[in-house]
């Protein structure tokens, strides 16, 4: 068994829209290289928790935090941070797929061109091959790189996503509820695509789907309310759960 | 059959399934030496059986930890779920196998001082029971329905020869009171073997299942057959 690596700290993390907390004083350490679910019910905090690790709630308004978030023992949320250097470091996948209005091609090369990680021609060439084939896209686009990404089908449209976060040479995405959109097989391909990902890449995806959070992670955290109720090693969360509430939950007695 | 969109699950299987064959292997090996350590007297064989139980008590916990991981990380369905039972019950019986095989060595220990003269047909018994696991897992391997159907109807043969075998020590106790005590140990010892016949038989009523999805225990052979033909 190799030694795990903490690929990211949080500490006693708290957060506040407006007067409503949202999260209680959070502390989770995130291994290298393994997937990691969050999961609990609708308002628990496992969203909110995501974003906080590339800073994505700095937009929203009133919204305020405590605690601490490191990556590779560097604290986020230090003054001296570039947030969109944190992005290109922490990438993100959302519910809904969202491509550019642009190319199939275009989709992967735009961040790249601008972060400066590869020029255009045969550099940026490869850039998009590989990480299409990361994506387990390629052979899918590979004869229709100029039509528009919108064009593919959802799972496909996905999987476009995953690989244009993967462009910009990541080390860890954030996947907030990938496939929520997706029919079953569509599914089936992110999670094997997740699965392969993991030698590469750190993950955590946020799921309202147990079963999917068993299927594909690793470790597994649950959230109630703005608590972490449990977290753990997947297998033992799943059959042999700590606490009455977990247990309550992935069995479907809630509430 | 295709592969799974999640190659892991694919890997998962295979490993289940080699695990349960290796586990079939040790039990094969067990009863083989365990009747031999009998038949020759083999004090040292007899040990070596009783210890290599425990391969084969650590192979069943190996594969219920994997089966358990399997239908929490996969939730199997349809011929992968049937797959996933019968495992959970072969894996029971092969574990059983081996105590009943470490039994008959136990046997052996205990007829040390007192060999029997008359061994009646318990190597042949052997044999036949040998072969009965032999080919019932060999229709788990290929999952051959109707090598596990030829298993199913054997075993009938299996339990007549041991009430034979069970007559014939009961005359010798009778002729010498002296060998009493080491032919109780020789009807016990193929009583084993009757009973490891009848899990073989359990593992090829799994192969149906599997296959199949019918569950023909404790259906009559005739019947069950019919119920396969119907299905072809």
């Amino acid at each position: 068994m190799q030694e795990a690596a903490k690929k990211i700290s949080i500490s006693a993390l708290k957060l506040w829209y407006g007067e409503s907390r949202a999260l209680h004083g959070i502390s989770l350490d995130i291994e290298a290289k393994r997937v990691t679910a969050l999961i609990g019910p609708s308002g628990c905090g496992k969203s909110t928790l995501l974003r906080c690790i590339n800073r994505m709630n700095d937009h929203i308004p009133g919204c305020r935090i405590e605690g601490k978030v490191t990556l590779e023992g560097q604290d986020i949320y230090a003054e001296d941070v570039d947030v969109v250097q944190l992005r290109s470091q922490v990438g993100m996948v959302f519910q809904k797929p969202n491509p550019f209005p642009k190319s199939i091609y275009e989709n992967i090369a735009y961040a790249p061109r601008i972060h400066g990680i590869a020029k255009d021609g045969p550099e940026m060439d490869a850039l998009v091959e590989s990480s299409f084939k990361k994506a387990s896209l390629w052979d899918e686009v590979k004869d229709k790189l100029q039509q528009p990404g919108t064009a593919l089908s959802g799972g496909q449209q996905q999987r476009l996503c995953i690989a244009r976060t993967i462009a910009v040479r990541p080390e860890v995405i954030l996947m907030d509820e990938p496939c929520s959109a997706l029919d079953p097989i569509a599914t089936a391909k992110i999670e094997e695509l997740i699965d392969e990902l993991k030698n590469e890449f750190t993950i955590i995806i946020v799921t309202h789907n147990m079963q999917q959070a068993a299927r594909v992670s690793d470790f597994t955290a649950f959230f109630y309310l703005g608590d972490l109720i449990e977290f753990g090693n997947t297998n033992t969360l799943f059959t042999s759960p700590a606490n009455k509430q977990t247990e309550d939950y992935i069995t479907g007695r809630f509430g | 059959m295709p592969q799974h969109t999640m190659k892991r699950f694919d890997a998962e299987l295979d490993q289940l399934k080699e695990h349960i064959l290796t586990m079939g292997g040790l039990v094969e090996n067990a009863i083989r030496d365990s009747v031999e350590s009998m038949l020759e007297q083999d004090q040292e064989l007899a040990e070596k059986t009783i210890e290599r139980d425990k391969a084969i008590n650590a192979l069943e916990v190996q594969s219920d930890e994997l089966t358990r991981s399997i239908l929490v990380r996969r939730q199997p369905a349809a011929g992968d779920l049937r797959f996933i039972i019968a495992a959970i019950k072969v894996v029971t019986d092969l574990e059983r196998m081996g105590d009943l095989a470490a039994g008959i060595a136990e046997g052996m220990l205990r007829t040390r001082k007192f060999p029997p003269t008359e061994y009646s047909n318990l190597e042949i018994i052997g044999e036949k029971v040998l072969l009965q696991v032999n080919r019932a897992l060999d229709a788990y391997s290929r999952g051959d329905i109707d090598l596990a159907m030829e298993v199913i109807e054997k075993d009938k043969k299996i339990d007549k020869r041991y009430k034979t075998m069970y007559r014939e020590v009961l005359t010798y106790m009778m002729e010498d009171p002296r060998s009493i005590s080491s032919s109780l140990i020789l009807t016990n010892v193929a009583k084993n073997l009757e009973r490891i016949a009848d899990h073989a038989t359990n593992i090829a009523e799994m192969v149906v299942y599997i296959i199949r999805g019918h569950d023909i225990r404790h259906v009559d052979h005739e019947a069950a057959a019919r119920l396969l033909t119907e299905g072809a």
